[in-house]
């Protein structure tokens, strides 16, 4: 099946300081991939990278058959522009690890502000979308209720709502119950194993190696700005071939 | 002079008080935004210029500002002005004078807001005037509210200094009266007059602040 998404050796720094080497990276349609690796290794970045809020320094981004971001032959990037980014990024969500909802929006106005503000479309099918996704999230009776008035776990789960609700080809996901408890870390775990159930494209930076297992199609463990190893989550997850890989899950472990 | 009659008088110059705190809002706030976003620009000589403008604003006497806009046209540019001026000289003193400290404020509370804000509204395909709009100004005037307040009780106050171009607001009639009758109670009933004034505006930020409290 065709990619949604694909970065070819992506490089981006911060000043004097290289983030991302070189990756290489792409996710099939229906496909869940687990980006895993220590802290400052540069999941996030390259995540980030994919959903434009960094420029990269080198590489190209594709999604589905359009082209984001691309190097020139003087080694120069360039983005795409105008309706082309517009469209570029209709095909992308992002879901963060502190949220981000807008405070002063009830729940229901944080799921449907953006699809009827600036998609423009149709009042009473947002609208009764909103409520299918509400449900499944089990926030029904939350729709007029402030972000403030909700717990970490409902608050996020709002926040995957209002991301599906702009109908994104692919959802990513930065570290997603990191800040929240185990007993709220389960639910919000649990609704995006039912996305993936239901062939959403994901892109989920974790370090919940259970769920990783678990929900994704291909796992990557990602160390020093490169991809170290690659592969099926069980493969990777239970027989890791590479020392650092090794070194990562033990210390995971204790 | 009859205690009526001094009271009449210090009521219509109240009025002009009323007037010149009014329309220094209309004009300071927006332009005080406006400010706020040079003061941020990534245009440096803009960042400069208005730096330097706040810095004057803020550095100098408002009552030397008011004689500066009031006599300047004049004596600088020898330009005949009418007989209105001087309130037009007192609402642009005004108004340049509180823009510049409702610049920084709106500043402050601009940048006191998460990136996470923005990179969300981004996401979601929010443009940028959407996103200043709808997602940040109305948080940031949440935020602001009480610093606002409190410059908008220093205005009432402050529009007394008008009388340094004799424009006849209360103070001005007060001290006049004061000085032609030789007796204080003009101050007396100018002070009860700035005192329910402040009293009114002080309820009313404390209605509009409550009205926001329904998120945090
Ligand atoms: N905006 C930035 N400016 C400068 N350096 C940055 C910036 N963002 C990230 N970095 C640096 O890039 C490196 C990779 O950061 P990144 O957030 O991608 O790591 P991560 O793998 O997501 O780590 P964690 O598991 O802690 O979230 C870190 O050294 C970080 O300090
Ligand atoms: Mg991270």
């Amino acid at each position: 099946m065709s990619n949604i998404l694909t970065m070819n050796n992506i490089q981006k720094s911060f000043g004097e300081l290289e983030v991302i080497k070189d990756i290489s990276v792409s996710i099939k349609k229906g496909d869940v991939l687990s980006i895993i690796g220590p802290s400052g290794g540069g999941k996030s970045t390259l995540l980030r990278c994919a959903a434009m809020l960094e420029t990269i320094n080198g590489g190209s981004i594709l999604y589905g058959d359009k082209k984001a971001a691309w190097t020139e032959d003087n080694g120069k990037v360039v983005y795409a522009k105008g309706k082309d980014m517009k469209e570029i990024k209709n095909y992308f969500g992002l879901v963060f690890q502190n949220f981000n909802l807008f405070p002063h929006f009830s729940v229901l106005k944080n799921i449907t502000d953006a699809p009827l503000r600036m998609q423009k479309r149709n009042k009473d099918e947002v609208m009764s979308e909103a409520e299918v996704l509400l449900d499944k999230m089990g926030l029904k009776e939350k729709a007029g209720a402030y972000p403030y008035q909700l717990s970490g776990g409902q608050q996020q789960r709002v926040a995957i709502a209002r991301a599906l609700a702009l109908k994104p080809q692919i959802l990513f996901f930065d570290e997603p119950t990191s800040a929240l408890d185990p007993e709220l870390t389960a639910e919000v775990l649990r609704v995006i194993r039912q996305l993936a159930e239901e062939n959403m494209t994901m892109a989920i930076v974790t370090h919940e190696m259970n769920f990783a297992r678990l929900v994704s199609d291909h796992l990557i463990f990602i160390d020093g700005g490169v991809i170290v190893e690659q592969g099926s989550p069980d493969a990777v997850l239970g027989n890791p071939q590479m020392e650092r890989t090794k070194a990562f899950l033990n210390k995971l472990e204790q | 002079m009859e205690l009526q009659t001094m009271v009449t008088m210090l009521a219509e110059g109240f009025l002009k008080s009323v007037a010149i705190f009014s329309l220094t809002l209309l004009g300071s706030l927006p332009l005080g935004l406006l400010v706020a976003f040079g003061r941020m620009s990534k245009f440096k000589p803009l960042q400069w210029i208005v730096k330097f403008y706040i810095s004057v604003m803020r550095g100098t006497p408002l009552m030397l500002q008011l004689m500066v806009v009031f006599f300047g046209p004049h004596y600088l540019l020898g330009i005949q002005t009418g007989s209105n001026y001087r309130f037009v000289a007192v609402i642009i003193g005004f108004v340049l004078n509180y823009a510049a400290y409702f610049a920084e404020i709106y500043r402050g509370g601009i940048e006191s807001m998460s990136v996470g804000q923005y990179e969300a509204a981004e996401i979601m395909g929010y443009s940028k005037a959407h996103t200043f709009v709808r997602i940040i100004l109305p948080q940031v005037i949440k935020r602001i509210l009480p610093s606002i307040t409190n410059e908008m009780i220093t205005l009432v106050k402050d529009t007394s200094l008008a009388f340094a171009i004799s424009y006849a607001e209360m103070f001005t009639l007060a001290k006049k009266i004061a000085s032609s009758q030789s007796t204080l109670m003009p101050f007396v009933i100018a002070g009860v007059f700035y005192f329910i004034f402040n009293y009114v505006v002080a309820f009313i930020m404390e209605r509009v602040e409550k009205k926001m409290s329904y998120y945090r």
